[in-house]
């Protein structure tokens, strides 16, 4: 018995001992002098390739800027791609993930995710004037969609009848609008606004429907690191609190710009 | 933190259905294009060799040409290009059927079919030229010469070639994807899209590709073997 106690208590140690070896991502960070973020580098307003600087500009970038400033150190981005951007965070590659990543619960098995730092929703990008104003009319017709996007199942579900084709990128997807080989394209209303204005005639669209589904972004964590969670949480509240939200936002969704979705939702804030 | 592996989530459930309805969509497409393929493949071979120089020339372009331009390049093109240049009613039509497995299946076809028609004509070359001159002694026409003494001569000497064609076929028919045909290996992106278990998705996916792969090839091994003894 006494032998066990023994054992048990150097386990024990040995588990303090080690953990160190853990040390939560802010410390690492901080070590480093870097936050190292995973962004999207073709996806305007949210992360893109500025064409004057050959830098990654966006949305995303800005609260990650705003992040590394609160903990003092510099900001360092990586292009991620949706396949790749799991992997590189589990594999401690980048430090946060944020890449128009929508918050599922299906997701949650392998990363954990920060609260809602942008709420869009699945809308319809249609040909104006043409007869498709809501899903409903999409009945046993084709919509077009994008991998990885998720926007597939759910447009399935409230049109059962209709049937997704997804291609690789959203310029195809667009493209097949533009030849009569889908009806619409679906996915997320901030992702359409930008494929809309994508085109040299952005008249000639239109962005229709209810949601379909909502879409809240959330950022991509490590699992299990709470003090860094709580630390992007409560930078996030306080941004939305201090109004710093609302310049950034402005900045990229604004009414000056060609992106101009009015911000119609409120944070999650905790008491 | 390690990544953490969890089969039982891409193989059961909504998931593993997702993946048995991008197998069967594989299979349906693969089998299409092998049969038009052959049948493409058997046509330009004949008219490569027959003394018609205008045919000859379609065929000895169409098999350059679909041969050294990348496959995925000749999908999008039956799927997009192809759009600017047919005319309107043809377009109307097309968008009106399932053009993208229809798509996916024109461009496998072309493809396979232009290595096919190679293949065969090596196999028709091994074959001495005295028995087609022989046919064409007793009386038969070029087209019966071909059908009766050496097509099925020469078919079963290409057969290990023809598999590994079909092999590619099979393989290259994950490429149809891009145009948003739901086969096997749209299946796993779009399992991973939605669990971030990719993983998981694309292990089971490749091994569903090798034992389709294996099994093909065994299959056809088998029959050449018995073939081959008889024929000895």
């Amino acid at each position: 018995m006494k032998r066990l106690a023994v054992a048990l208590t150097a386990i024990l140690a040995l588990a303090l001992f080690v953990s160190p070896a853990f040390a939560g991502k802010i410390d690492d960070i901080k070590k480093r002098g870097t936050l190292i973020a995973g962004v999207k580098d073709s996806q305007p307003p949210f992360g893109y390739v500025d064409e004057k600087t050959k830098q990654i500009v966006g949305f995303e970038i800005d609260i990650m800027k705003f992040l590394a400033d609160k903990l003092g150190v510099k900001l360092d981005v990586k292009a991620v791609t949706s396949s790749t951007r799991i992997p590189m965070l589990t594999q401690g590659e980048v430090d946060i993930v944020a890449a128009t990543m929508t918050h599922k619960k299906d997701r949650e098995g392998q990363v954990d995710f920060s609260i809602t730092y942008f709420m869009t929703g699945q809308r319809l990008l249609v040909k104006k004037g043409g007869p498709i104003k809501g899903v409903k009319d999409l009945a046993s017709k084709k919509i077009g969609s994008v991998k990885g996007s998720t926007s597939e199942q759910n447009a399935k579900k409230a049109e059962p009848s209709a049937t997704i084709v997804s291609f690789e990128t959203y310029p195809e997807a667009f493209l097949a609008l533009k030849q009569g080989k889908v009806e619409a394209v679906t996915t997320d209303e901030a992702i359409l606004v930008g494929l809309k204005y994508s085109d040299d005639k952005p008249d000639a669209w239109d962005i229709v429907g209810d949601y379909i589904s909502p879409e809240p972004y959330g950022f991509g964590l490590i699992e299990n690191d709470s003090k860094f969670r709580d630390f992007v949480n409560i930078s996030l509240m306080e941004m939305w609190e201090s109004g710093e939200y609302k310049k950034v936002y402005d900045k990229w969704f604004g009414k000056d710009t060609k992106n101009y979705i009015p911000l119609t939702w409120t944070m999650e804030l905790w008491p | 933190m390690a990544y953490q592996f969890d089969f039982g989530l891409v193989v059961s459930g909504q998931y593993g259905d997702w993946i048995v309805d991008g197998l069967v969509t594989t299979l349906k497409i693969s089998g299409l294009a092998i049969a038009f393929s052959l049948a493409l493949g058997t046509l330009v071979c004949i008219m490569r060799l027959s003394r018609l120089k205008p045919l000859e020339w379609i065929s000895w372009t169409y098999i350059e040409f679909f041969r050294n331009t990348p496959l995925l390049v000749q999908i999008f093109f039956w799927y997009f290009g192809s759009y600017t240049i047919l005319p309107e009613f043809a377009t109307n039509w097309l968008n009106s059927v399932d053009q993208e497995f229809a798509c996916g299946v024109i461009a496998l076809t072309f493809y396979t079919g232009a290595f096919i028609a190679e293949d065969l004509r090596s196999g028709i070359f091994a074959i001495p030229k005295t028995q087609l001159e022989a046919s064409r002694a007793c009386g038969l026409t070029f087209i019966q010469a071909m059908g009766y003494v050496i097509l099925p001569q020469a078919f079963r000497i290409i057969v290990p070639p023809l598999i590994s064609q079909f092999l590619n076929l099979i393989k290259n028919s994950s490429l149809v994807m891009t145009i948003g045909v739901a086969e096997l290996t749209y299946m796993a992106r779009q399992i991973e899209a939605h669990t971030f278990h990719g993983l998981e998705a694309f292990t089971v996916t490749t091994l569903i590709y090798l034992t389709i792969s294996l099994t093909v090839s065994f299959t056809i091994q088998q029959y050449n073997l018995r073939v081959l003894r008889t024929a000895r």
